[in-house]
């Protein structure tokens, strides 16, 4: 038996040693994904995972730096001409990868590919997000004009990851090969390949108008798995790991070869309250609910402190954020008069669903504490697969409320979040469902139309003031990005979520 | 061919006919992608997204539309990855999976085997012991469980063999250790049985009788016998082998059509399931047949049956 176990221990260590284990190149950058996108053509999908990976491929016209602020890109500068009218200056002498120098014929075909104008069937999913523009003309070698349909206000905010893509290699190669063997941009690292399901290769551009990156090779590996992200972390087979949660920061943070870098991002969390059926068509015990909450204990306790308290779900970092309205304190005592106010003396019974399941313990200890109060929840933890996918289609009908979370598409406008959460008209999102709110699409509406910022930033005080006191929703905070990064990477993470590697350099 | 053959490929195609149902009934009635392909936009464009799809269209139209295109190999595009055929996708990955799958199986016969035999012989030793509790503990053990701490023993604690991935053959180690940890264990039970069972028997004595060598015995005359039960245990297993490579596939991030599936599962993606779960069942189900062939080979009087 013991020389079994000795010849085992043998055969092991000689696999060992030709085993790739070792640290990865001084010159390389390994970062992790979940997933990829399913192709690598930007304007072909809308995906987190791709998106983090066209940026540093792609260039768009306008970039935002660490502090948010818009940058020259593509575009060296943008004014509005009129209400509906914007022009940009193209940047000269930008080349592709393959040495083509881009022009404005690039940037109305990037446009066009998406809006396919006179075509009635859209094959880009990011069209909705453009669908405002109605025309892109070429004024001349190096300026656009981007013309809407009505003024809108969201559009630089769009532009930030609208990718311009070669209109000449594309003719050329085809669209599959562009979007899966020949991906061609602008951008700091140029394409060498993709090995589905395992990695996407990438190599410094050497004639990046920026100059070249810090890094000769960036690899992104796609593992499903946290823990096994973790795993490939510690033994410094990756580099980057995203999503890093609460209960595994303390052991990241003290490991030998790791640190933790996390910055507030424009994720929301809300409990979505059902406004068309009793008992939440009650303004009073919607109130309540907003009172039962003890934010703070959660954010300290379950969420490690990453997270700030919000009054409503429109975030600091956004434009039209008010500062005035204040978030619900918590209140048991005045959650229980309000229900009892409201004709529910001995309490109510609801049913909340949820499919937030990186959240799990944060959803129990909300139903928890709402039951506290005499709103008894009957809660309901859902895989975020099909059978979600279908309690939504079935328009949240059998629940109160759900609790849940909303991205704005990484657009810093209050519009991105009350749009899709609390406009009812049929292409929105929740909103159209649940809420009920008199007056409330007047004035978002009001706001999405025009360029006048003033005018803009008073119609949102205004609304964050009118759903403080409706209440749509448990307003609760906002989320924190957190990154886990070997100590030989300097990098730090973003409030818009992006990994712009660019930014990253090796330490000492 | 013998009629049992017959009997058993028309079985064949009605289970392949039944599991192609039951997945376009589950998969349509989870939901609309053309929701999860575009979030924001309006009803009208989805109505017309739906129209190209073909998903509008009543579901008996759908589906002979389905089976139609099945027959032909053709499983229409995917939905997400942007422009490829759905049967290529699969098909892609489908070798990593089926060496996964068949890399696992050998390993688990290649314990299970000798360890089962010795222990038969050697019955209430203390190797049988140690194999029954070994069984006892392989089998309680979750997949997903398995892999992960055997990514913290060798790839972590020890680092001698890679944490994840698929491209070197060190890779391939952990994952099929973790996927045999889950058959062996059954495998070497069945073994371990049917060869008690059968070296009870007269003509087992009557050969050691006969002054027959005892290992002659053992591997000629008794496994031959024990071997059916063995046989069809691997069959089945081979199907639920290739479920668990779903899960061992996530945990080592290993390129196969399971991590496909469930991915396209999440995105509704009814081409690319269909095809996956279709090309899927036809192996199981062809391994099945294979093991009825086997039958033949080992028990002649299922031939006059």
């Amino acid at each position: 038996m013991k020389r079994w176990f000795v010849l085992a221990i043998a055969v092991l260590a000689l696999i060992g040693s030709a085993a790739p284990v070792a640290a990865q190149a001084k010159d390389t950058l390994v970062v992790a994904l979940v997933s990829h996108a399913p192709t690598l053509d930007p304007h072909m999908h809308f995906e987190r995972v791709g998106i983090l990976v066209n940026i540093n491929m792609f260039d768009s016209l306008l970039h935002k730096n660490r502090k948010l602020e818009y940058e020259p890109s593509l575009a060296m500068s943008w004014k509005t001409l009129n209400d509906t009218t914007w022009e940009f200056k193209l940047r000269k002498g930008v080349k592709f990868h393959n040495g083509d120098v881009m022009t404005a014929e690039d940037v109305k075909f990037s446009f066009d590919r998406v809006l396919e104008p006179g075509k009635e069937k859209k094959k880009s999913p990011q069209y909705g997000n453009i669908r405002a523009i109605k025309d892109v003309r070429i004024v001349d070698a190096d300026t656009i004009h981007v013309v809407t349909e009505k003024p809108f206000p969201l559009l630089l905010e769009r532009l930030v990851f609208f990718p311009i893509v070669p209109k000449k290699h594309i003719e050329k190669v085809g669209e599959e090969a562009f979007g899966t063997t020949a991906a061609v941009g602008t951008g700091p690292w140029k394409f060498v390949e993709w090995k589905r399901d395992q990695h996407i290769r990438l190599e410094a551009f050497d004639g990046h108008w920026r100059g070249k990156p810090a890094f000769k090779n960036l690899i992104v590996r796609n593992i499903p798995e946290v823990a096994t992200q973790i795993a490939e972390m510690k033994t410094g087979g990756v580099d980057l790991i995203r999503n890093v949660s609460a209960d595994l920061v303390p052991e990241l943070k003290s490991h030998p070869q790791t640190y933790v870098s996390s910055a507030p991002i424009l994720r929301v969390h809300y409990v979505e309250l059902d406004m068309r059926e009793a008992p939440f068509d009650k303004k009073a015990v919607r109130q309540a609910a907003n009172y039962a909450i003890d934010k703070q204990a959660i954010i300290q306790k379950l969420m490690g402190g990453l997270g700030q308290q919000v009054a409503t779900v429109v975030q600091p970092a956004a434009f039209g954020f008010e500062p005035e309205v204040k978030p619900f304190p918590y209140d048991p005592k005045k959650a229980r008069e309000l229900l009892a106010q409201a004709g529910h003396p001995n309490g109510v019974d609801i049913t909340l669903h949820s499919a937030f399941v990186e959240f799990r313990p944060v959803f129990e200890a909300i139903t928890q504490m709402l039951t506290e109060v005499g709103i008894r929840v009957n809660a309901r933890m859902w895989d975020p697969g099909p059978a979600w996918n279908k309690f939504l289609q079935a328009e949240g009908k059998a629940t109160n409320g759900y609790y849940g979370s909303w991205g704005n598409y990484s657009v810093f406008d209050a519009d991105a979040v009350l749009h899709p959460l609390y406009h009812t008209e049929p292409g929105g999102w929740i909103g159209k469902w649940y809420t009920r709110v008199e007056g409330l699409d007047k004035l978002i509406d009001e706001a999405r139309s025009t360029l006048n910022q003033a005018h803009r930033k008073r119609t949102y005080s205004q609304i964050q003031k009118l759903i403080r006191e409706e209440a749509p929703a448990i307003f609760l905070w906002t989320q924190y990005d957190t990154l886990a990064i070997s100590k030989r990477v300097d990098y730090a993470a973003r409030g818009d979520e992006w990994l712009w590697l660019f930014d990253a350099k090796p330490k000492r | 061919m013998s009629p049992f053959l017959v009997r058993r490929l028309v079985r064949l195609a009605v289970v392949i006919l039944g599991v192609s149902l039951v997945t376009f009934a589950i998969l349509h009635a989870s939901g609309d992608p053309v929701s999860l392909i575009m979030p924001e936009a309006p009803e009208s464009d989805r109505a017309m997204l739906r129209k190209a799809l073909g998903l509008h269209d009543p579901l008996p139209v759908q589906f002979a539309r389905f089976v139609g295109n099945t027959v032909t190999g053709n499983f229409g595009k995917s939905f997400f990855h942007h422009g490829q055929s759905a049967s290529a996708l699969v098909l892609e990955r489908m070798p990593t999976t089926l060496l996964l799958t068949v890399l696992s199986m050998g390993l688990a016969l290649v314990v299970a085997l000798p360890v089962g035999i010795y222990s038969a012989v050697r019955r209430g030793r203390a190797v049988d012991q140690l194999a029954t509790g070994t069984v006892f503990l392989g089998q309680s053990m979750p997949v997903f469980w398995t892999g992960i701490m055997l990514i913290l023993l060798f790839g972590v604690q020890w680092r001698v063999l890679p944490v994840s991935g698929w491209e070197s053959w060190a890779a391939v180690l952990l994952p099929t250790a973790t996927l045999s940890t889950f058959t062996a264990p059954l495998l070497l039970r069945i073994v371990r049985s049917s060869m008690l069972e059968v070296i009870g028997l007269d003509y087992v004595r009557t050969a050691r009788a006969k002054g027959v060598s005892e290992s002659l015995v053992i591997w000629r005359h008794a496994l031959k016998n024990a071997a059916l039960p063995l046989v069809t245990v691997t069959g089945l297993q081979f199907g639920l082998l290739l479920g668990g490579a779903v899960i061992t596939e996530t945990v080592f991030a290993i390129p196969g059509v399971g991590r496909l599936i469930v991915g396209a599962i999440r995105q509704l993606d009814f081409p690319v399931v269909q095809a996956g779960v279709f090309m899927l069942a036809m192996i199981v189900v062809s391994v099945n047949f294979l093991v009825d062939v086997l039958y033949l080979y080992l028990n002649p009087q299922i031939r006059i049956r």
